[in-house]
């Protein structure tokens, strides 16, 4: 272990050890405790900014979950950090706005690579090396999907910066904005997942993202009514494909 | 319908998986390893061979090189009803501790090339099909066959990117060397965005006989031949597992 490593990481607040060999990283802070109460036991260990990180057990496995707050410049950090004490496998577990029209409220998005649409996963590597999810931690989300019974759809998002240029609150016109990723066969919008990727992808460790579907952002449905069931089951996802590559020994 | 301008061409007259070496002779060794197949059509460097392997239809389009070539066979191909694009072809690897020869089966790829930037906003990911890379992985170790997942840096100057230019080839290709990208060729990005776009799969088997760094420890011809045979029979295995896949079998 390096000098580096045996202090405190400046933005997430956690040595080597502290966290598990898979971490979960939801955008919302409030998300982590909902992580906490989902494991047979998890434990509090350090909270700075908007980086929580509770670390637990489930059936045995011993995984963590580390908060980054909204957008990719957290995520970065958060990224990086938990590389630098030695986490094998990164999961982000987030909401986003589907814009294929076929996609419904509580069903799953497993993300195989992600439109870079911000710039800060730019200053890491051009613009043209691509934000791939790991195949393994794609493998492990379908089959806790599965194992849960949850919907789920395989492909590629966009990950962007500016929210209130492409959501349902947007300003102008946002359809036409987003037509030519629709398009593009782009199944959803968020703010994190390309960053993550590229950041996984040039230091050789493993990334993934699954997402819970709303309703496509063009639909006035509004919000999803059973949503707190729903980020139940994206959470439950995410805990459980850290167990699947916990069993076939990818920590 | 009349014959597609350039691949000539009709519906029907293609599997739902077509393989796509660049190099025109080696559609004949690809269609080789199919049970029987059949030369269809030939024009320009696109030549099709149309066989069946283990009950399923398939066949091989020679594309030539580069991306803008391979960018008009996957157009014209969907529309005589192709599906599946499985690039079968050679680069030169990066990563020194890769063996000599090697066999990797490409998960995404840098957007090195013209061709998709004309498509698409250069953001947009050259990402494998999940499928193909699980259905490569798993067929290479059904058949004991050495491969390795990565990334592919695709460009379009071959002679600004391999051992055979004038240029410092290694000062500009460090950054996808540091990065972790496996090897450099010319095509991935188009198979793998394009067939994205399309709503339909796409992936890349690439065999390299050495590597930038040290291009005078090529592996020998007949080492290679075997490594297309392999990555061939790989993606054969490949094509009966989609074809499981998609018809609910």
């Amino acid at each position: 272990m390096n000098i580096e490593m045996q202090h405190r990481q400046h933005h997430i607040n956690l040595l080597p050890g502290e966290a598990a060999p898979t971490v979960l990283i939801p955008g919302d802070p409030a998300r982590v405790k909902i992580f906490a109460e989902l494991m047979d036991e998890a434990w509090k260990v350090t909270e700075k900014r908007e980086y929580i990180t509770y670390t637990g057990i489930k059936d045995g496995v011993k995984i963590s979950c580390t908060s980054t707050g909204l957008g990719c410049s957290p995520t970065a950090i958060g990224t990086e950090e938990l590389i630098r004490i030695g986490t094998k496998n990164i999961i982000r577990i987030g909401t986003c706005g589907p814009i294929q029209p076929y996609l419904k409220p509580g069903e799953m998005i497993i993300a195989t690579g992600a439109v870079r649409g911000e710039r800060t996963s730019e200053e890491f590597i051009s613009i043209d090396y691509p934000a791939v999810a790991d195949y393994r931690i794609v493998r492990a989300l379908i089959d806790a999907c599965v194992k849960l019974g949850l919907t789920y759809h395989l492909g590629i998002i966009r990950t962007h910066d500016a929210y209130y240029m492409e959501s349902p609150q947007a300003i102008g016109d946002y359809k036409t904005r987003l037509q030519k990723w629709i398009d593009l066969n782009v199944l959803a919008l968020e703010n994190e997942s390309s960053t993550l990727f590229v950041i996984a992808g040039m230091q050789g460790i493993r990334a993934g993202t699954i997402l819970l579907s709303g309703y496509p952002i063009f639909d006035n449905y509004g919000e999803d009514k059973n949503l707190n069931t729903h980020i139940k089951n994206l959470v439950l996802a995410g805990i459980e494909a850290a167990k699947i590559l916990h069993e076939k020994g990818l920590d | 319908m009349e014959k597609q301008h350039h691949i000539q061409l009709l519906p029907g007259d293609v599997g739902e998986t077509v393989f796509l070496p660049g190099d025109i002779s080696r559609a004949k060794v690809i269609a080789d390893h199919f049970d029987s197949a059949e030369l269809i059509a030939q024009n320009r460097q696109y030549n099709t061979f149309t066989g069946m392997y283990k009950g399923i239809k398939v066949s091989v389009t020679s594309t030539g090189i580069g991306g803008a070539a391979a960018a008009i066979a996957i157009e014209e191909l969907i529309k005589v009803g192709a599906k599946n694009f499985i690039r079968i072809g050679t680069g030169g690897a990066f990563q020194t501790w890769l063996p000599k020869p090697c066999i990797l089966v490409i998960t995404g790829a840098v957007r090195g090339d013209g061709t998709t930037r004309e498509y698409f906003p250069v953001e947009y990911p050259a990402v494998a099909d999940f499928y193909i890379v699980e259905g490569m992985i798993t067929s290479a170790a059904e058949l004991n066959i050495e491969v390795h997942p990565g990334l592919e840096w695709s460009h379009d100057a071959f002679y600004a990117g391999s051992p055979l230019s004038n240029l410092d080839i290694l000062t500009i290709e460090k950054p996808w060397i540091d990065a972790g990208v496996l090897i450099a060729s010319q095509e991935a990005s188009t198979v793998l965005s394009l067939s994205m776009a399309r709503k339909c799969r796409g992936g890349t088997i690439l065999c390299s006989s050495g590597c930038h760094q040290h291009p005078e420890m090529n592996a020998t011809p007949e080492q290679m031949e075997k490594a297309i045979s392999n990555a061939t029979k790989i993606s054969l295995e490949t094509a009966v597992k989609l074809h499981k896949l998609d018809h609910g079998l």
